[in-house]
């Protein structure tokens, strides 16, 4: 997989990607790298955060350490969604709102150019990964790197 | 023979440890008075061969198994006082014993010989015979009760001969009647038997008729030399209704039956020729060869693992410690580049061990699925046979490890999940030809890792879950709206709520699906999911997603800025109170006088970085307040003394809220790099409580230490 942060359909030259907003923002994520979306349960802080964590909240059962993508690491929207990542990070991404899943064309996926790696930068307070990147709504919707996102 | 390594070396395991056991009370029973042998160690012994048959029959080991049952047949016959001990039967049992010992380990490494099992075949057999040529069916006291025909069925065998002895002991009997309420049946009855068998022998547990749903009732017979009040004394507080059992006729029946005796061992002249025949058999071998242990294994406490790896935790913050000072040093030091090198090289190795050390004391507590899985597949078939249904079990994954008190916690989990599935899930024979199946159910029992958990899946290709129907009672039961829109996953999960069935008929096997909320429980509070999938009329599968490792602990739970957290008790040294006048010294320098000396005070919102030292500061400038007034409970501040780098510290709290038991959950590869947390536990509401590493916490925000 070319860009390895989302899912191609080969066949159709498809890439699925889940769309969310921050802080009025778009950002997207793989699809095969989500395990669903809930309402975000009440976050517990924790001491001396890593950059971007709110804090760990139960989510079926299983302690997820949620971040957010917003400037302040806040928790100000009313309603915020948690986006659960797969893997042994047991990852959650806060979000203001969840627009859903989006199928991309394969060549509507453009790779971020080599040292522009923080193209969300100017968005966030944090430099958050993204190797790829898609044209929205006039805007460019990085598609985040589950895998760096994890190493943080 | 077994072939699989991990399995045979399970079963050579819990093989020993039951071998022990009833050589033990072999011995027991040998050395005591043949005339009264202890009915508690002959039951346990029973017990204990009948667990081994059943081990062995898992396994596979058909002849370990026969002989198990041959001796397990010996027990029976003397529990139920069908043949009595003398000198020479208990002697023989000892040899038998320790001849199955020897040839456990044989049969499960397919090195013991025909003639080994025919050598205890025939000392089995001649001690059996010798039994039954005893065989005098007693003469009943059980119709002397005042029972009903109904509950004088339900009496077995052997209550009736304990019925028997307690009327020779002159012993009065009495019946108790009792109702609980089923959420406290389990605690109330359990604390009922204790007191009973504690004054007297508990016979039997017969049941009772009760009107109210939510209530069962029970008629206990109990057998005691205590007079009537006393026995009302002690039933009493469980409400219960004492009535006395024995009939008009008794006292001369009674007296009839103690002068007719026990049966005495050599009155009979025939038997005297079977312990001539045993003494032929008695072989010279036997227990020699037992005294080979039956595998190299050492079975250690769970406790003992978790005190290991509490120490050694403890001594990872030292070595941590140690290193960093290390690198200090390195930096200030006027070091040649060999002693640089030195330093270094150790200071990274002593770590990396460390490490080592840490993670080869997780994997002691790691036990293989195997026997859970064994037992399990067992069990489906044989629900399958008692339930007229016919079913092939296909395991996999069976060699999947989890921490041993995660197998333990689960195991009830999965034979639930898998009794609903065989006696709800899949469809009778014939029904199963109708919907073009084949007639044999299948059931696939399933464990693979996924990360950091274990998921074990249980499918059956039965008649699936009617949605529409769980819906429809969902509505019936008032858990939804008539025009709530549902996810098929929620509708799914809709079976998971108390009391929900959509069992048609109300079986012995599984109930009413009472339990299936319990099981969902069991892995939550695991750390786990319970996940469903249903496809009408073909499958239904249940994924239990549980954590691997797991890590329970005393925890004290206490308050600080508004958040709970749970401390662990091995870490606290004392709880005290402190007034405003017990604090010395000012902001960021605040110490208290503690056994003698003076200790540095911090507070548990701060060393969080949560913020400054609320509680400190108003409890200190309240004592500095001229107007002196007496300081009331509400200043005192709740202080919990802990060590870190082997100094003592007050940490101050908000508030102390309790004591206890917590498992606690993983916070992931991220969460693990968090200092001074080591997981997080559920608390009521959806809380989470931080599980805190005191000495990490307090050496990542003071300097002071």
């Amino acid at each position: 997989m070319e860009f390895g942060s989302a899912e191609v359909d080969e066949k159709n030259e498809l890439v699925s990607v889940l769309v969310f907003q921050i802080g009025g923002a778009a950002y997207s994520i793989g699809v095969e790298h989500t395990e669903g979306v809930v309402d975000c349960p009440r976050i517990t802080p924790v001491p001396n955060p890593p950059d971007g964590v709110s804090g760990i909240a139960s989510v079926r059962g299983r302690m997820t350490v949620v971040m957010n993508l917003g400037s302040n690491g806040s928790t100000e929207h009313p309603r915020q969604r948690l986006i659960l990542i797969k893997g042994d990070a047991q990852l959650g991404l806060l979000a203001d709102r969840v627009e859903g899943v989006r199928a991309l064309e394969r060549n509507k996926v453009r790779p971020v150019a080599h040292g522009k790696d923080s193209l969300t930068r100017q968005r966030a307070r944090f430099d958050w990964p993204a190797r790829s990147y898609f044209k929205g709504n006039g805007a460019r919707v990085p598609i985040l790197d589950i895998e760096r996102l994890s190493e943080t | 023979m077994i072939d699989d390594k991990a399995l045979l070396s399970d079963y050579l395991s819990e093989s020993e440890e039951l071998l022990e056991s009833l050589l033990a009370d072999l011995d027991s029973l040998a050395s005591t008075s043949a005339d009264s042998p202890d009915t508690n160690v002959v039951n346990r012994a029973f017990r204990t061969v009948h667990s081994l048959k059943g081990l062995s029959g898992m396994m596979g080991l058909v002849e370990v198994q026969m002989l198990a049952h041959d001796f397990e047949d010996i027990l029976d016959d003397l529990r139920l006082g069908q043949v009595s001990l003398n000198e020479r039967t208990s002697a023989a049992l000892q040899e038998a014993g320790a001849g199955l010992a020897a040839l456990v380990g044989g049969a499960a490494r397919g090195s013991a010989s025909d003639e080994d099992f025919e050598r205890l075949h025939q000392l089995l057999t001649s001690i059996g015979l010798q039994s039954r040529e005893r065989v005098k069916r007693e003469d009943s006291a059980l119709e002397l009760l005042n029972l009903s025909d109904r509950e004088r069925d339900l009496v077995t065998d052997y209550e009736e001969h304990r019925v028997n002895e307690n009327v020779r002991a002159g012993r009065s009997f009495y019946g108790i009647g009792v109702t609980f309420e089923i959420g406290k049946l389990d605690t109330q009855y359990r604390a009922l038997c204790a007191a009973l068998e504690a004054a007297g022998e508990l016979i039997t547990t017969l049941p009772a008729k009760t009107t109210e749903p939510s209530l069962v009732a029970f008629k206990l017979v109990f057998a005691t030399a205590l007079k009537e009040t006393d026995v009302k004394r002690i039933t009493g507080p469980f409400g219960g209704r004492v009535t006395r059992l024995e009939r008009s006729t008794w006292r001369k029946a009674g007296a009839a039956l103690r002068a007719a005796g026990r049966m005495v061992p050599g009155r009979n002249a025939n038997s005297r020729e079977a312990s001539g025949r045993l003494d032929a058999l008695l072989p010279p071998g036997f227990a020699q060869e037992s005294l080979q242990p039956l595998s190299p294994s050492v079975r250690v406490e769970m406790a003992q693992i978790d005190e290991l790896s509490g120490l050694a935790h403890e001594l990872s913050i030292g070595v941590e410690k140690l290193t960093a000072m290390a690198e200090e040093f390195l930096g200030a030091a006027n070091l040649g580049a060999r002693e640089r090198f030195d330093l270094r090289f150790s200071a990274r190795r002593m770590k990396r061990e460390f490490l080592e050390l840490e993670e080869r004391l997780v994997e002691l507590r790691m036990v293989s699925l195997a026997q859970t899985f064994t037992r399990a597949a067992r069990l489906a078939g044989r629900l399958a046979r008692e339930l007229g249904k016919s079913v092939s079990v296909e395991v996999s994954g069976r060699e999947t490890q989890l921490d041993k008190a995660i197998v333990d916690r689960i195991a009830d989990s999965i034979y639930h999940i898998l009794r609903n599935a065989v006696d709800h899930g899949l469809e009778p024979p014939e029904e199963r030809r109708i919907a073009g199946k084949k007639a044999r159910g299948k059931i696939k029992l399933e464990a693979a890792l996924e990360g950091t958990r274990a998921v074990i899946s249980i499918t059956d290709d039965g008649r699936g879950i009617d949605q529409a129907e769980v819906r429809r009672r969902a509505i019936e039961a008032g858990l939804i709206a008539q025009d709530e829109v549902l996810t098929e996953e929620e509708t799914l999960r809709m079976i998971l709520r108390p009391g929900f069935s959509t069992a048609g008929q109300v079986s012995a096997v599984s109930g009413r699906g009472v339990g299936l909320d319990a099981v969902e429980r069991t892995i939550y509070e695991l750390g786990g999911e319970l996940r469903i999938s249903s496809e009408k009329g073909s499958s239904t599968r249940f994924d239990l997603a549980v954590p691997t490792t797991l890590v329970m602990m005393s925890a004290f739970i206490v308050r600080a800025s508004g958040w709970r957290y749970a401390a662990n008790v091995a870490q606290i040294i004392e709880l005290l109170y402190l007034s405003p006048e017990d604090i010395l010294g000012r902001d960021g320098k605040r110490s208290i006088s503690w056994r003698g000396k003076t200790i540095p005070v911090i507070e548990l919102g701060f060393a969080l970085g949560l913020g400054g030292a609320r509680l400190l500061h108003t409890a200190s400038h309240h004592n500095g307040d001229e107007r002196k007034e007496p300081a009331t409970d509400t200043l005192k501040v709740p202080v919990l003394i802990t060590s870190a780098a082997d100094k003592h510290v007050a940490v101050a709290v908000e508030q102390f809220d309790e004591q206890r038991e917590i498992i606690v959950k993983s916070l992931g590869s991220i969460g693990r790099r968090l200092k001074g947390v080591v997981g997080a536990v559920d608390l009521e509401g959806g809380d989470v409580a931080l599980v805190l590493d005191m000495p990490s916490l307090l050496l990542l925000r003071s300097t002071r230490l």
